[in-house]
């Protein structure tokens, strides 16, 4: 109780004195309020899921540099379950890294040495894909959001479960596979029920209990504002989905969060209107009892080809013509990267950063062609931006795909409701990363890649960028150029976000890579598609690797 | 005009004070049969008539649009009239089906919603086209869909569709009707048996009874007693056999499914599939069918789950036929996909059997549930059979 009663004073602390709080050292047993407020300025932990509350997998250490990174060394690898692809953000404080399976397994490992020092098993019931994004620390706590639904808390010293709530308001279509952001004294967490015919919401919960504090939904429902654009009751199972990351801005006590496509995600005739709020970044203020909308931004209105803005929210201050200005970032499915005014949600910059083709056409019975596909354009772990260059950089996917719609949609709990059948691949699968100068809006360079990117990028001061793909090569592009500085074939697919830390003085690199999964099993692979090292086929292992200077 | 409908404002003065639910599932079904009629009348209309020129016809569609999707609906377009309530059949289905409580005719509406939808689709076509035989022939697409919103008798007696509902379920009862033991004699009329979510019969006096037999009443048998005229519908036999009890809501979708059927599939089929699930399935789903990247699909914890989101062997089906495998969905032939249906199906204990899974969609398939069934399982951890 007093602990409790202490963090909230701590909070209050820190709103109130924000800018002139120290540096956070890795000193206390766990990070406080104080820590996560200014976990962008420790960059010897990795504290929340993209480093800070910005969702800028960027520090500002300049240890690895593009000289040295050519040096770069395998520190150690740990086995996970391989049950599924690994999409784990690790959580590294005062030595020790928190990661998770697809399964929802958790491991808390010696971040020197990769040595476990306890695992969690879990048996959840897959409703449909398994993946996970990653644990919350806070308190002694782990925390995790499960594919059934719960939110359980794990004593971070021993790996056993403390307590566990069911957070999914109907289990039988709704999981999570977001990383639970700790805010205040609250968990904050997403809904993941895209596909089967849900509608999203973002939650709080009490850190102590996990008693919910409030939800958001994503879609408004009779007499809210937005209800209008829901033709009929379509809005009952309109989805808008909160799959990936958020982004917090501890001074104005706003919260960035993207929603996902409508439901049923390939037939429009049946929700006619615009759609709110799928497909859009929602500006919420979180300093009352209940979040309260600031401003909204549609990326695709009425979207038919389930084009979610998947990348998580990325703030950051950019340069354009020569003055400082707020901007957040945002990535869709659908093959667009964004840059928008951070106060007002105004777009700045639109760019299309995968190939686009047939995007205004409705699925139909016979088929139609666009482009990206479904698994296409900018995915899941998203962007980073690096102060140095003004420069963001952002993987992307780059497939077509051929879509099917039906007349009808018919809600079964459990399954997909699609109105249509997820678009099957048409033509080439292959990959960008690109780089965004922020004062322009162009691109600043781009390398085409032979497999999609999807692992999410990391940016190292003064210039060095991080990031792999479905091949499992893992490359530190020059930020400037985009020359490969040095790659690792991991030999296995990548799809988690890398980050890094320091332990006794030296700074290590860490990503997690494992089995293709569902969404990017790539038909090349069943024959060993060449690669930059040899040749490579589907992974049966999982692994976290964590590299380091010699 | 039904008798049902006739019988409404009788049975309004026999309503339960206090007892009337605020929703009145019944008056809204007959509601959404009557604008489904008011849009058919409108197409019929234009179809046999002969009206010269675009807009006679661009105003029937949108008339009889507007009867289905009612004012709410972006498709409304308010200045070509509305045959309807303005509710539209859409309206109306929509708030029967706007509550969590499933009951025995809760299918029966949610199939007519989609056919509504279809054919609302339809007519939406008809409204682009330029060339009259396309206008027609997507009129006439709507209204095989309508028929199907409506229902219709079969030589069994039983009828689909909205009027099926009335006619064979609880719908058919007025809210705030008297509601006696489904079973034997009514103490009173006018008054309404259920069993299980089935309407038994109807109690009329005869007063009210004279002047038509219920078109919307699947009648078995009439028994005349005193001034009181009793119409037995053809499930009071069978539901009266079994242990009778009001119907009661159930919290989940309804099982519209026969528990205990066997899905057709040869065994020739299922050894076939284990090599299509070998090449193409595998990798998410695992060696023993328990779930990697993906989910279970075979033994203990499939088949529970499947109970109990109340799956029938169609909604499996759409599942593996429309987007598996994940990665390229509608990679494979349809002969592959029966294949490993029948393998899935084997590898849950399911018994081949002489028919085929067939290669294309097969209504029948909707009315087997998959769920635990006593199987014999191979492997008694996970509750898979082996197929060899």
């Amino acid at each position: 109780m007093s602990r409790i009663r202490a963090s909230v004073l701590l909070c209050v602390f820190a709103a109130a004195t924000f800018f002139v709080v120290p540096r956070a050292s890795a000193q206390n047993a766990w990070p406080t309020s104080d820590d996560f407020a200014n976990a962008a300025k420790d960059a010897a932990s990795w504290i929340l899921p993209a480093h800070s509350y910005s969702g800028n997998r960027y520090l500002s250490e300049t240890e690895i540099t593009p000289a040295n990174v050519g040096t770069l060394k395998k520190a150690w690898t740990a086995s996970v379950d391989a049950r599924g692809p690994l999409e784990t953000s690790p959580i590294v404080w005062n030595g020790t890294m928190y990661v998770t399976s697809s399964h929802n397994d958790v491991y808390a490992l010696d971040a020197k040495t990769g040595a476990q020092k306890w695992h969690f098993p879990y048996k959840p019931h897959v409703i449909a894909f398994s993946a996970n994004r990653g644990v919350a620390i806070a308190d002694g706590r782990v925390y995790e959001a499960t594919l059934d639904g719960k939110l359980i808390a794990l004593d971070a010293a021993t790996g056993k479960q403390l307590w566990g709530v069911t957070a999914a308001h109907d289990v039988t279509n709704t999981f999570f596979t977001m990383q639970p952001v700790p805010y205040k004294n609250m968990l904050i967490l997403g809904a993941s029920n895209g596909d089967w015919g849900g509608i999203g919401y973002l939650s709080a919960y009490d850190a102590a209990t996990g008693k919910r504090i409030w939800d958001w939904n994503t879609i408004p429902g009779p007499g809210e504002p937005g209800h209008e654009t829901w033709s009929g009751d379509s809005w009952k199972r309109g989805g808008g989905a909160v799959w990936s990351g958020i982004a917090i801005d501890p001074a104005t006590q706003t919260l960035y969060a993207d929603a996902g496509n409508p439901q049923p995600d390939f037939l429009g005739t049946i929700r006619k209107g615009t759609n709110l709020y799928t497909n859009s970044m929602v500006a919420l203020d979180i300093s009352g009892a209940k979040p309260t909308l600031k401003w909204y931004r549609q990326f695709i209105p009425h979207d038919v080809h389930d084009w979610d803005p998947a990348m998580p929210p990325v703030l950051f201050t950019g340069t354009i013509g020569g003055a400082p200005r707020s901007l957040v970032a945002a990535g869709d499915k659908g093959g667009n990267f964004w840059v928008l005014d951070a106060s007002n949600g105004n777009v700045v910059y639109k760019l299309a950063v995968s190939t686009q083709r047939g995007q205004n056409t409705a699925p139909n019975r016979t088929g139609t062609i666009a482009c990206p596909n479904t698994n296409g354009g900018v995915e899941f772990n998203g962007g980073s931006y690096l102060a140095e260059t003004n420069t963001f950089y952002v993987p992307s996917v780059d497939q077509c795909g051929i879509w099917k719609s039906q007349g009808t949609a018919t809600y079964v709990s459990g399954q997909f409701y699609l109105g249509g059948a997820f678009p099957k691949l048409y033509g080439p699968s292959t990959g960008y990363v690109n780089a965004v100068d922020i004062g322009t809006g162009k691109f600043a360079w781009r390398k085409h890649l032979a497999f999609p990117q999807i692992g999410g990028a990391l940016s190292l001061s003064p210039g060095v960028v991080f990031t792999g793909g479905v091949d499992g090569d893992f490359t530190a592009y020059d930020a400037k150029t985009g020359n490969v500085l040095w790659h690792s074939p991991t030999g296995m697919t990548i799809q988690a976000p890398p980050s890094s830390y320091v332990v006794d003085g030296k700074r290590y690199v860490a990503v997690a890579a494992g089995p293709a999964g569902v969404n990017f099993a790539d038909p090349r692979l069943n024959q060993g598609a060449p690669t930059l090292e040899g040749r490579y086929t589907h992974a049966t292992r999982a692994m976290i690797t964590a590299f380091t200077l010699p | 005009m039904s008798l049902l409908r006739a019988l409404v404002p009788a049975f309004a003065l026999v309503a339960f004070a206090g007892a009337a639910p605020s929703r009145d599932d019944h008056a809204s079904a007959l509601a959404a049969l009557a604008d489904v009629r008011a849009s058919v009348r409108e197409i019929v209309a234009i179809e046999n008539g002969y009206a010269v020129g675009h807009g006679a016809y661009l105003r029937a569609a949108h008339r009889a649009m507007n009867a289905l999707v009612g004012r709410r609906d972006e498709a409304y377009a308010a200045g070509f009239g509305d045959p309807g309530d303005g509710v539209g059949t859409l309206g109306h289905l929509d708030r029967m089906l706007d509550q969590r409580a499933v009951w025995a005719w809760t299918p029966a509406a949610q199939g007519a919603k989609a056919n509504v939808l279809a054919a609302a689709e339809n007519v939406q076509s008809a409204i682009g086209q330029k060339e009259m035989e396309e206008y027609q022939a997507d009129l006439t697409r709507a209204l095989a869909n309508l028929a199907l919103v409506v229902g219709r008798p079969s030589q069994d007696g039983v009828l689909g569709g909205l009027s099926g509902a009335l006619a064979n379920t609880s719908l058919g009862v007025p809210s705030g009707a008297a509601q006696a033991p489904g079973c034997g004699m009514p103490a009173r009329a006018p008054s309404y048996g259920v069993v299980n979510g089935r309407l038994t019969y109807v109690a009329v006096p005869r007063t009210s009874a004279a002047s038509a037999l219920p078109a919307e009443l699947d009648v078995a048998r009439v028994v005349v007693r005193g001034d009181d005229v009793v119409l037995y519908s053809s499930v009071s036999r069978s539901a009266c056999s079994r242990a009778a009890h009001a119907e009661r809501p159930r919290m989940q979708r309804a099982r519209a499914v026969a528990a205990g059927a066997q899905p057709p599939f040869t065994s020739a089929q299922a050894h076939a599939g284990k090599a299509v699930y070998a090449k193409s399935c595998i990798q998410c789903h695992g060696a023993d069918l328990q779930g990697a990247a993906g989910p279970s699909v075979a033994g203990t914890e499939f088949l529970t789950n499947a109970h109990r989101n109340k799956w029938s062997v169609a909604d499996v089906r759409t599942t593996v036929f429309d987007n598996m495998p994940f990665s390229d969905p509608g990679s494979l032939s349809p002969q592959q996909y029966a294949n490993v249906m029948a393998f899935l199906l084997a590898s849950n204990c399911y018994r081949a059997g002489a028919k085929p899974f067939p290669t294309s969609a097969d209504p029948s398939l909707a009315r087997i549930a998959i769920g635990p069934h006593g199987g014999k399982p191979d492997n008694a951890k996970t509750g898979t059979c082996i197929v060899r």
